[in-house]
Order: structure tokens, then sequence, then C-alpha cells
């Protein structure tokens, strides 16, 4: 027997490809503060994977079809000023949603499929999964790589990088459709709805315990695999749903870094210290 | 036609066709120190975007290093204001100070001793080089700004742009800042500095160009800080004070 026709491997690698994706993306959704945005991208995507589930196309299209629609959106109207980019994000995050649940009432008999659309069915990840998520993988580290200076100074600097002659427009396009990919791509672990604590909770742990970049990311890809580890190994044993054990496990490690990063502060005295 | 750090001929600026900035004529040179003072909103950094092509030209004529503002972006050092940067950012100073390197060192080579190099003196210079390892964020507003200096001159700029260098900034880091920016222009850096503070424009500037909406007067510093020019472009009364210098009151 192939090793990768047992259940818990196949289980056992998306996790873990998973939370690598989920970490290094989840570093710089943090770094942005596009955790708000994260989380409407994520309710935009769903409508699109029921659609695509509908239609009998792969979900990830459909994923990532619409996810792209309000990345794009969204870059768009928080370029004009005077418009409350908050809001907007807000009606979208509530309006993809509701698109989403109207499209699976014109069906009947959905439901099983609904809830693994919304927190993930890790369990019957098959071989196609498995590679998409390494392709993505590649893919992504391939470009935070070779785009770590643009994308660094826009986020820091953004009067500074179009000084430079950055388009800073384009690089929060590139940004966030990056991010659209991702959680596109963690959905069959996670679900759409569950994608966000698997992103967001390992990098803003992270960040508690370390000023470093490479520090941050690495601690931060390290917690979101152990948030899949610990969640898949939760679910097979107790029988939780898996989705819902790795976010909780996500949502676990960032609690428990909370005591440790006001202990660092006050060890700090919040003086300004060496940190590279 | 001798090279011209700027040349502007009746310049008007402003953001979608409407202007901030009208009736300015600029002429700086090599090793120059130009100061442009007015009140807060006069348009200051509006007149600073525009030497890199990021504000609308309406009228006039403007080049930058000898050519189109937009082409001189990348050429020319740029200061911005601390307070519109993120400090929680996780970047130390050195990382700052080498995004100064960038236009030299493209999207992914990795830095070499000589840019390594340019980092350490941009930062000895500032007098921060015990702070490299130190997150940016943690350091004081002065200390702050004066690493955004160092990062500018890391890039070993012909023209340096600083838009109020000395917004919030403590007096051992202002005296640091005027100590370097003399260093820097007597070297052959031609230097444009934003300030509403008229105290440091006399101190700092070779030319001064007043402006609050409309260019009110340019030129060498007693020519141009008179108290008649301030009372027009301050619109309030300025009085001469025993020390030569000038007091701005509100009508």
């Amino acid at each position: 027997m192939n090793w990768w026709d047992d259940v818990l491997h196949r289980a056992v690698t998306e996790v873990v490809l998973v939370g690598v994706l989920a970490g290094l993306i989840g570093v710089r959704v943090v770094q942005r503060r596009l955790s708000f945005l994260t989380m409407a991208l994520t309710h935009a995507t769903f409508p699109g994977v029921v659609a695509a589930s509908i239609i009998g196309v792969n979900i990830l299209v459909g994923g990532a079809a619409a996810g792209a629609v309000v990345a794009l959106g969204v870059a768009a109207l928080s370029r004009r000023p005077g418009q409350d980019a908050a809001a907007a994000t807000g009606v979208l995050l509530s309006g993809g949603f509701a698109l989403g649940s109207a499209l699976v009432a014109t069906q009947s008999g959905f439901s099983r499929d609904l809830s693994s659309l919304l927190v993930g069915s890790i369990l019957t990840v098959d071989a196609t999964d498995l590679i998409v998520t390494a392709v993505v993988l590649a893919a992504v580290t391939l470009l935070l790589t070779l785009c770590a200076r643009p994308l660094l100074l826009t986020g820091f600097d953004r009067a500074g990088a179009r000084a430079a002659g950055l388009s800073t427009g384009l690089w929060d396009v590139v940004l966030l459709l990056t991010v659209e990919v991702v959680v596109v791509t963690v959905v069959p672990a996670v679900g759409t709805i569950l994608a966000l604590s698997l992103i967001v909770a390992p990098a803003a742990a992270a960040r508690l315990w370390s000023d470093r970049q490479p520090v941050v990311t690495g601690l931060a890809v390290l917690f979101a695999v152990a948030s899949g580890l610990i969640g898949l190994s939760v679910s097979t044993r107790w029988n939780v749903a898996a989705g819902a054990g790795v976010s909780l496990a996500a949502t676990g490690v960032l609690l428990a870094s909370w005591p440790i990063a006001r202990a660092r502060v006050r060890g700090d005295a919040a003086r300004s210290h060496p940190i590279g | 036609m001798a090279s011209a750090a700027l040349r502007y001929t009746g310049v008007s600026v402003g953001y979608q066709g409407v202007p901030v900035l009208t009736g300015v004529d600029l002429d700086l040179r090599a090793g120059q120190r130009l100061v442009l003072a007015g009140p807060n909103g006069a348009g200051k950094s509006t007149l600073i975007k525009s030497m890199l092509g990021l504000t609308q030209l309406l009228g006039g004529t403007a080049t930058v290093l000898d050519r189109p503002p937009a082409r001189a972006r990348g050429l020319a050092g740029y200061v911005p204001q601390t307070g519109t940067l993120d400090a929680d950012f996780p970047v130390s100073v050195r990382q700052v100070v080498m995004m100064g390197r960038y236009r030299e060192l493209g999207w992914w080579r990795p830095a070499r001793a000589a840019d390594r190099d340019a980092v350490d003196r941009a930062l000895d210079r500032v007098g921060l080089a015990d702070r490299a390892r130190h997150r940016f964020g943690a350091l004081s507003g002065g200390q702050r700004q004066r690493v955004l200096l160092a990062r500018a001159l890391a890039g070993e700029p012909r023209l340096l742009l600083l838009d109020e260098p000395f917004n919030g900034v403590d007096a051992v880091s202002q005296e640091a800042i005027v100590r370097v920016l003399r260093e820097v222009s007597a070297a052959g850096t031609a230097l444009v500095i934003s300030t509403h503070d008229l105290a440091v424009a006399r101190e700092l500037a070779d030319l001064i160009c007043l402006i609050n909406g409309r260019q009110w007067a340019a030129g060498p510093v007693g020519e141009t800080l008179t108290a008649e020019t301030l009372r027009r472009a301050y619109g309030g009364a300025a009085i001469e004070v025993a020390d030569g210098r000038l007091v701005v009151v509100e009508p």
C-alpha cells in the first residue's frame, strides 16, 4: 500500500503544508494590519466556493475568483480619500457570506458539503489538494523572497516608497491577491470561516515573542504547523471537527503568548535594546 | 547651460487640478541649502513632493537634476516626516538605513561590503552607530529622524529633500541634523529643507523660499526674511526683536 493512501498521512502532510503557508503570509497580514481585511476575504471566498461546487468546477477556482474581486474592490476603495475602508470591508464581509448562504438555499441536500466548505474537512483531502497546496506554497515563498524589498518598503514607509519610484497601490494589490490565494488554498483544511485563525493567530503570537522579522516568521510558521498537528490529533482522538480543533489550537497559542509578551515588556521596561 | 539641482519657472502645483501653490520660481545649484519656509498648510510638503513628480504640475516648467521631476525619483534622497512611518514595524535601524541602498541593490542582489560600509558611514555620521541593532520604532522621535537622514545619505544622493526634519525633534538631535546637513552641502549635495521654524530657517539657509499658497519671496536670507514679506506671507504682524530675529504674531 502506498504511503499516500492512508487518510491520516495525507491529512498530516496537508496540515504541515498549510501551516507553513499560513505562517508565512500571516506575518505580512499582522504586520500590515490586514487582519480585518483578511476576515472579509475569507467570507467573500465562501460564495465563490459554493457557486463552484454547485456548477461543478474546482472550488479553488471559484474561491479565487470571488476573493480576487473583493481584494481589488477593497484596494480601490482604500485609495479613495474620505472613504471609510473599514465600513466598506465590513459590509463586503457580511454581504459575501449572505450571498453564499443564498446560493446554498437554492440547492437541496447541500448541508453536508456546506459544513466542509465552512470549517474544512481535512480527512477527505486528496492527492490533488496536496499538490495544489505544495505548488502554492512554493510560489508564495518565491514571491515573498523575490519581492521582499519592495514589500518591506511599501509596508513600512509609503511616502519613502513612492519617492523611490515604487507604486504603492500596485504592491498593495500584489499583497492582497497573495493573501487571497492563501485563503483559498487553506479552505480544504480549515474551511473559509476558520482560515482566519490559522493565518492571523500564529503570526500575532509570534510577534509577541520577538521584534526580529526572521525570528517572527520562523515562530509563526512553527506555531501554525503545531496548531495544525495539535488540532488534527485532538480531532482524531476525540472526534472533534478537525477545522475547529486547528482553529482552537491556534487561538490557544495566541492566548498562551500574552503573559510572555507582558513579561518581555516589563523586563525591557520599554527601553530600547538591540534586536539584531 | 550649467547643471542645476532644481529649476522651477512659474510653477503651479496641486492635486486633481486644484492648485495648492502657485508662482514658484527656484534655481538651486549643487552644494546650496534651500529652505522652504511658511506656516502649516502653506504647501511646503506639496512643493517637496512636486520635486519627485508626485504632485500634479499645473503650470510652468520644472526640472530636477536636469530632468522631469518624475524621472528624478530614486536619484534624489527623500527624508519623510517620522510621524508618517509605522513605528510598530519589526525592523532594525540598520535595516532601515539599508533601504537607502535599494537603488543600487535592486530587488534581490544581496548587500555587499560596499553597501554595508555605506550604511555604517551614514549611521556614524548621524551619531547613531551604536543603535544599529535596535528596533527603529523603539528610538526617540529625534533619533528616528536621524536614522531617516542616514538612510537618505546611504544612497549618496546629489539632491536631498527633507520634509519638516525638525518637527518633534529634541535639541540634541536638531543640532546633530543641522551639523550633518552643513557637512553634506559642503561636499556638494544640494538640499531642500521645509520648516515652519524661522529660527532654523535663518540658521541653515543659503536661500529661502517663503510660501503660503503662493511664493511670497525667494532669495538670500537677508533679502527674504524681512518684516514686510513675513507680514504678507503669514497675513499677520511680523515684529523684529533686538537680536535680529523675527517673531510672527497672529493679527
